[in-house]
């Protein structure tokens, strides 16, 4: 119970520690600001609005969110070793699986409040991106140029909550916008379901494309990944080389099948490097979306055991490498 | 009791630490048969110019480095064990501090490490930032605080558990000579009432005024180790102390002196050393009042008085 207690108190202070830092903020808010913007930005149309919308946004929550886990992970892990911040914390009854596991859940929590804003952004932006109406007096294409007003002003709002709050009681810039920017985009979406496109009250829960919750669960499983192998590389190298191998290997990830799985049955080391990079094809079924269907519940099951096992062997690593640290 | 307080609480022996390159070929020999024994209640320093290995050396105690060679033994334990580190309050060469946590958060945190209940850990939180002159500065960024009050706050964590062993890497860097009496004061009466103190510092002054016994390290290896009245009395020489006499007195005194002994006899006047003349402006100043928080007597947190 006291281990447990520990690491809550380890995991809650590198989630706030990471959230409070401008770059995190500055990741999620360009991030979240692109993904409203699409809708207006793309001009080649042909009626594919919705899934041009969509795999733009899911491009960026994968992209971004590769950093802000290997951003993450390294301020939790090989900053606090390099600032010191690491040794005092070990010098207080903590054991190092401890602290180093504390430190990943701690990082899987920044991933997710991002994921959480680029979800809902991409919820409201696919919402906004326009399509053929032809509904009470009203045909023709029509963009929800009302729910793009207001997930733009839901961003602004955030940054002068943000702006204020820290002017009149101090408070960190970096994590009261970054809750006011998830609590603004929680209640643009529950507007956003009660009225349909033309602005008419419509039920709850009609006007938003659900489908779309479950690809972006799939890729966050895809940064838990990228999490634990940024925190295994960060018990033995810097940000810099902890950022550079996280963007090669999700790279590599995305080509998985064409470079290695067409090859895998007539060479070793196709098969051995099929098998070792993670797959991101396995997280990224947008393509699913644009043909019509949806995510079923053992695709889900499926891809979060491949991810658990995935993360559970790198932090393996990861947590005899950091027994063996000179901190 | 006696026997508990004559204890060992820490032994080191033969320790040596070698650290590699990147190829795990040897680069520096940091530490290099290091004996040393700590007994409960004393305040032990560990003396040394940069470079010496003190750091080092503590950092091998806690467990944060793994030793090349030799063992400690702390507490009955070994370095590292958590059941230890319950035990030990530890301030670094720098305090270490999250920059985007107050005060007051990181005493919270650490209190939280220590499994201290909410009750416990708010009414030392409140009673440490009081004594190390940080409530003003409690709902403060750490990151915005000058080196002496983030001095004052790795203090405060490194005492957060009342521990039995303290080991301070330069406790008084930073800070100003009200700050450096303030804390020479506190350490004398947590040894007093008998917190064992390990401390390493290069302002030779601090050491002398607080330190029982002390080790000088040089190169990673110990030079001289023992007693400090021991190791700083010249056997061959004594003073006696007087009241100011007279001109006459004073010669008709020497003049007896060399007749007597056959040997030669100096007078000089005792003067206080700058630290001690600092204070005494400082406090003529204040009107004696703690006008400042760094003018403050230190007032020992409740838990700490045992």
């Amino acid at each position: 119970m006291f281990r447990l207690r520990q690491a809550v108190a380890l995991a809650g202070l590198t989630a706030l520690e990471a959230l409070r830092q401008p770059v995190c903020l500055l990741l999620i808010l360009v991030s979240s600001t692109l993904t409203a913007l699409l809708p207006f930005l793309i001009l080649h149309r042909f009626g594919e609005d919705g899934k041009l919308v969509r795999d733009s946004a899911f491009a960026l929550h994968a992209v971004f969110g590769v950093f802000v886990a290997g951003y993450a992970a390294t301020t939790a892990l090989s900053r606090e070793l390099e600032s010191g911040t690491a040794l005092v914390v070990l010098s207080k009854p903590v054991s190092r699986d401890c602290f180093f596991l504390s430190k990943f859940v701690g990082v899987v929590g920044v991933v997710g409040v991002f994921s959480l804003c680029a979800g809902l952004t991409t919820l409201l932006a696919e919402r906004v991106a326009e399509r053929f109406v032809n509904r009470d007096g009203v045909a023709g294409f029509v963009t929800d140029g009302q729910t793009g007003a207001l997930l733009i002003a839901v961003m602004v709002a955030a940054c002068v909550v943000g702006a204020v709050v820290n002017y009149k009681r101090q408070r960190p810039f970096g994590s009261v916008t970054t809750t006011a920017l998830l609590g603004g985009l929680l209640l643009c979406v529950v507007l956003a379901s009660c009225f349909d496109r033309t602005g008419q009250w419509a039920p709850f829960a009609t006007r938003l494309d659900w489908r779309l919750v479950p690809v972006s669960v799939l890729i966050t499983l895809g940064l838990v990944v990228m999490s634990s192998l940024a925190m295994t590389l960060s018990t033995v190298v810097g940000m810099v080389p902890t950022l550079a191998s996280c963007s090669a290997v999700f790279a590599l990830g995305m080509m998985s099948d064409y470079l290695f799985g067409l090859h895998a049955t007539e060479s070793l080391w196709a098969g051995l490097l099929y098998s070792a990079v993670p797959n991101w094809q396995h997280f990224w079924v947008c393509d699913q979306l644009n043909a019509g269907g949806s995510i079923t519940g053992g695709y889900m099951g499926l891809a979060a055991l491949y991810a658990l096992v995935y993360a559970s062997a790198l932090l393996c690593l990861g947590t005899v490498l950091f027994r063996q640290k000179d901190v | 009791m006696q026997e508990k307080a004559n204890s060992t609480i820490l032994e080191v022996v033969q320790l040596t630490k070698v650290f590699c390159d990147f190829w795990r070929r040897p680069k520096v020999r940091a530490v290099d048969g290091l004996n040393l024994s700590v007994r409960r209640g004393e305040i032990f320093g560990l003396l040394g110019p940069n470079g010496s290995g003190k750091s080092t050396t503590i950092k091998l105690l806690l467990g944060l480095l793994h030793p090349t060679e030799g063992s400690i033994r702390l507490m009955e334990g070994r370095p590292g064990d958590v059941a230890v580190h319950r035990r030990i309050g530890y301030l670094p060469e720098v305090s270490h501090l999250y920059r985007y946590l107050t005060p007051r958060e990181t005493l919270l945190f650490y209190g939280r490490l220590f499994d201290l209940s909410a009750r416990e850990r708010r009414a030392r939180t409140d009673q440490l930032l009081e004594m190390t002159g940080l409530t003003a500065a409690a709902d403060r960024a750490v990151g915005e605080f000058s080196k002496g009050m983030a001095r004052r706050l790795g203090l405060a964590q490194a005492l957060l558990n009342a521990p039995e062993l303290l080991i301070l890497d330069e406790p008084t860097s930073g800070l100003d000579p009200m700050g450096c009496r303030q804390v020479k004061e506190m350490l004398r009466a947590l040894a007093d009432q008998g917190t064992t103190i390990l401390l390493t510092s290069h302002l030779l002054a601090d050491v002398e005024h607080i330190c029982d016994r002390v080790v000088i390290m040089y190169n990673g290896k110990p030079r001289a180790a023992g007693n400090l009245r021991d190791l700083l009395a010249t056997p061959d020489r004594m003073t006696l102390d007087l009241p100011v006499l007279d001109a006459a007195t004073t010669r008709r005194l020497l003049q007896t002196i060399r007749e007597t002994c056959d040997c030669e006899a100096e007078l000089s006047r005792p003067s206080m050393n700058l630290e001690e003349f600092f204070v005494r402006v400082v406090r003529e100043a204040t009107n004696g009042a703690s006008a400042a928080p760094e003018a403050a007597t230190p007032r020992m947190a409740a838990f700490l008085e045992k």
